[in-house]
C-alpha cells in the first residue's frame, strides 16, 4: 500500500509539567538549569528507593488538566466551535489506579478510553478517536497516528493529548523494580546514573495539514516532517543492547523527512537514566551516525512522564527550535564509555540547524521517533 | 479472507475462559491477561506465515486489570508490589515476549478502544494505517477482554 503525503504541521500547543502550567513555565524551568524534583507529598512513598519525583503542588486531577491543555491548544490554534466539532481527539494515558479499586462489576464500565470521551465532550471536540496505552511511547504513537491520518488525507486536523500524574501505584511499581534513582536525581547518559524519577506531564497539540492551516491563516508552530516506529524483538522489558529497534525507527523517521543525519541540530533523547536504556539508546544513535549531533534528555529536569513523554518532549523540541537554545542534559557526573554522545552540558549552546528528532522507547521493545522542524 | 477494509486475514485463534485457564507463561503472575494473549499469538504464529516486519497491535478496553488490582492491593496494604508486577504492569510487556519469541520487529502498539465492541474496528484501523504507511508488512491484531483473547494475522490486500 502506498500513501499520498500531505505536510503535517502543529498549530496549537500546551503543556503542563512540574515547572507549572503552560509552555512558558516549561521553557523557563528548563532554562533555569534547576531540576523540578522534590519530595512527594501527595501520597506516602513508604520505604521505597527514593521519596522524590517532579510533581506539581497538591493532587491535581488528570481529566481537569487534560481538559485545560486541550482547550488552550485549540485556542492557540484559533479553532472555532465549528472547527472543534469536526476534530477528533487522540489520547494517551495509563490505566487509572482508581478503577482497580472498584468492584469488578463497576470496572467493566470504566474503560481506559473513558477519559478521552470525557475530555472530548468537555472541550467541544468531535469525539474520542482512540486511546493509546503502550506505556512510554503512547504519546508519541498517538501523535504518529495523527500524522498518518492527515498525511494520508483521512483527516484535515486532529487533536492529540497525553497525560500522566505521579501516582502511588506506579511509584511503588517502579520502586519495586529498582528502577528509581536512589540518589534523587535523574542523570541521563552519565557515569554513576542510578535510574529514573517520575514526573507529572500533560500536553496537547493541534495537528493539521499545511493546506488546512493556510486556509485558516493559522500560525504554524512546527512541521512534523517524519516519523518512525519499530520493535526490538529482544525482551519483555529490556531494550536491545545494540539499540536495533530504535535505530530502525530513527532511519524510518529520517527517510520520511528526507533528512540526512548531518541535517539535525538536536535530538531530544528518551534518556531515562537507567543503565540499560541509556546504553541501548547510545548504541542506536551511533548506529544512526548521530553521535556528533547535540543531544539531551530533558527527563533530567522534568522527570519521566511515562505515557505523556511523547507530548511533553515534543513540546520541548518545538520550544528548542523556536527559542534557538538547547536544553540541558542535567545532573551529569562524567562520561560513561557506553554513552559517548555529544551531550548538551552548556546552558548557552545554540542549535546549528532548525531540524530535530524526539525519541521515545518503552517496555516490550517499542520505539517511536518524531522528526520536527521549525516552520 | 478479505474484508471491505482492505485487510486480508491469514490466520486466527481464539481463547475463552470457558476453555479453561490459558497455559502458564513464565515470568508473568497473578493474571490471565498475558498468558491468554501469548497463547493465541503462538497458535497463529506457529503457522509460519508472519514476516519479520510484522507489527503488533493490541486492543483492550481495560488492559490488565488483574495486575492493576494486585498492585493496588499491595499498595493499599502498605507492602511493596512484587517485582514481576512491575515488569508486566503495562500491556507492552507481553508484546515484547511475543516479538522476541517470534522475531517480529514491527511497531509495538496497545490501545483502549472507545468500547469493547469497538476493539476490532479500532485495531484494524491502526493496522491499516501501519500497512499503508509501509511501517509493517503484516500486523498481528490482538483483542483482549476479561475472559477472552483473539489473535488475527493481517496483511494489506496489495502486499
Amino acid at each position: 500500500m502506498s500513501a499520498p503525503r500531505k505536510t503535517v504541521v502543529v498549530t496549537g500547543l500546551d503543556v503542563t509539567t512540574a515547572y507549572g502550567r503552560g509552555e512558558d513555565a516549561l521553557w523557563t524551568g528548563l532554562g533555569s538549569g534547576v531540576p523540578a524534583f522534590r519530595a512527594v507529598d501527595r501520597f506516602g512513598t513508604g520505604r521505597g528507593r527514593t521519596n522524590v519525583a517532579a510533581t506539581l503542588p497538591g493532587d491535581p486531577d488528570l481529566e481537569t488538566e487534560l481538559t485545560a491543555v486541550v482547550t488552550n491548544a485549540c485556542d492557540q490554534a484559533g479553532l472555532s466551535e465549528t472547527d472543534r466539532a469536526r476534530t477528533p481527539l487522540l489520547l494517551a494515558r495509563h490505566a487509572d489506579g482508581a478503577v482497580a479499586r472498584l468492584d469488578v462489576a463497576d470496572q467493566e464500565h470504566r474503560p481506559i478510553s473513558l477519559t478521552a470521551r470525557t475530555v472530548a465532550a468537555a472541550t467541544g471536540l468531535f469525539g474520542p478517536a482512540r486511546t493509546y496505552t503502550n506505556a512510554c511511547v503512547a504519546g508519541t504513537t498517538a501523535v504518529i497516528e495523527g500524522i498518518m491520518r492527515i498525511a494520508a488525507g483521512e483527516a484535515d486536523r486532529v487533536v492529540v493529548a497525553a497525560g500522566y500524574l505521579v501516582d502511588p501505584d506506579n511509584f511503588a511499581l517502579f520502586s519495586a523494580g529498582r528502577a528509581l534513582a536512589a540518589d534523587g536525581l535523574l542523570r541521563p547518559f552519565s557515569d554513576k546514573r542510578q535510574g529514573l524519577l517520575l514526573g507529572d506531564g500533560v500536553g496537547a497539540v493541534v495537528l493539521e495539514s499545511a493546506e488546512s492551516a493556510e486556509r485558516r491563516s493559522a500560525t504554524v508552530r512546527a512541521v512534523l516532517a517524519g516519523w518512525g516506529m519499530a520493535g526490538d524483538a529482544f525482551h519483555v522489558c529490556q531494550p536491545h543492547p545494540r539499540g536495533e529497534g530504535m535505530a530502525r525507527a530513527i532511519e524510518s523517521a529520517l527517510r520520511r523527512a528526507e533528512w540526512a543525519p548531518s541535517d539535525l541540530g538536536y535530538v531530544n533523547c528518551h534518556g531515562t537514566g537507567t543503565k540499560h536504556n541509556d546504553a541501548s539508546e547510545s548504541a542506536a544513535l551511533h548506529a544512526s551516525a548521530l553521535d556528533d549531533v547535540p543531544v539531551s534528555s530533558t527527563k533530567s529536569m522534568h522527570g519521566h512522564t511515562l505515557e505523556a513523554s511523547g507530548l511533553v518532549e515534543l513540546a520541548v523540541t518545538i520550544l528548542t527550535l523556536r527559542h534557538g537554545r538547547l536544553p540541558l542534559n542535567a545532573n551529569y557526573l562524567g562520561e560513561d564509555p557506553e554513552c559517548a554522545l555529544r551531550l548538551v552540558l552548556d546552558r548557552d549552546e545554540k542549535p546549528t540547524t532548525d531540524r530535530a528528532l524526539s525519541l521515545n522507547a518503552a517496555f516490550g521493545g517499542a520505539n517511536a521517533v518524531l522528526a520536527v522542524s521549525a516552520p | 479472507m478479505t474484508r471491505t477494509d482492505g485487510l486480508s486475514e491469514l490466520a486466527w485463534a481464539r481463547w475463552s475462559a470457558a476453555d479453561g485457564a490459558p497455559p502458564a507463561l513464565p515470568g508473568f503472575v497473578a493474571s490471565d491477561f498475558a498468558p491468554s494473549i501469548s497463547d493465541v499469538a503462538d497458535r497463529v504464529l506457529s503457522g509460519g506465515q508472519a514476516s519479520a516486519r510484522t507489527g503488533l497491535v493490541l486492543a483492550s478496553s481495560g488492559g490488565d486489570l488483574a495486575t492493576a488490582v494486585a498492585t493496588a492491593e499491595a499498595v493499599d496494604a502498605g507492602k511493596a508490589p512484587g517485582a514481576l508486577l512491575f515488569f508486566q504492569s503495562v500491556p507492552n510487556a507481553v508484546l515484547g515476549h511475543i516479538a522476541k519469541r517470534w522475531s517480529l520487529t514491527g511497531p509495538v502498539i496497545c490501545l483502549s478502544p472507545d468500547s469493547r465492541e469497538q476493539g476490532e474496528v479500532e485495531a484494524r484501523s491502526v493496522a491499516r494505517l501501519l500497512l499503508r504507511a509501509g511501517e509493517a508488512d503484516m500486523v498481528l491484531m490482538l483483542l483482549a477482554e476479561p475472559g477472552s483473547a483473539v489473535a488475527v494475522l493481517l496483511e494489506g490486500d496489495a502486499s
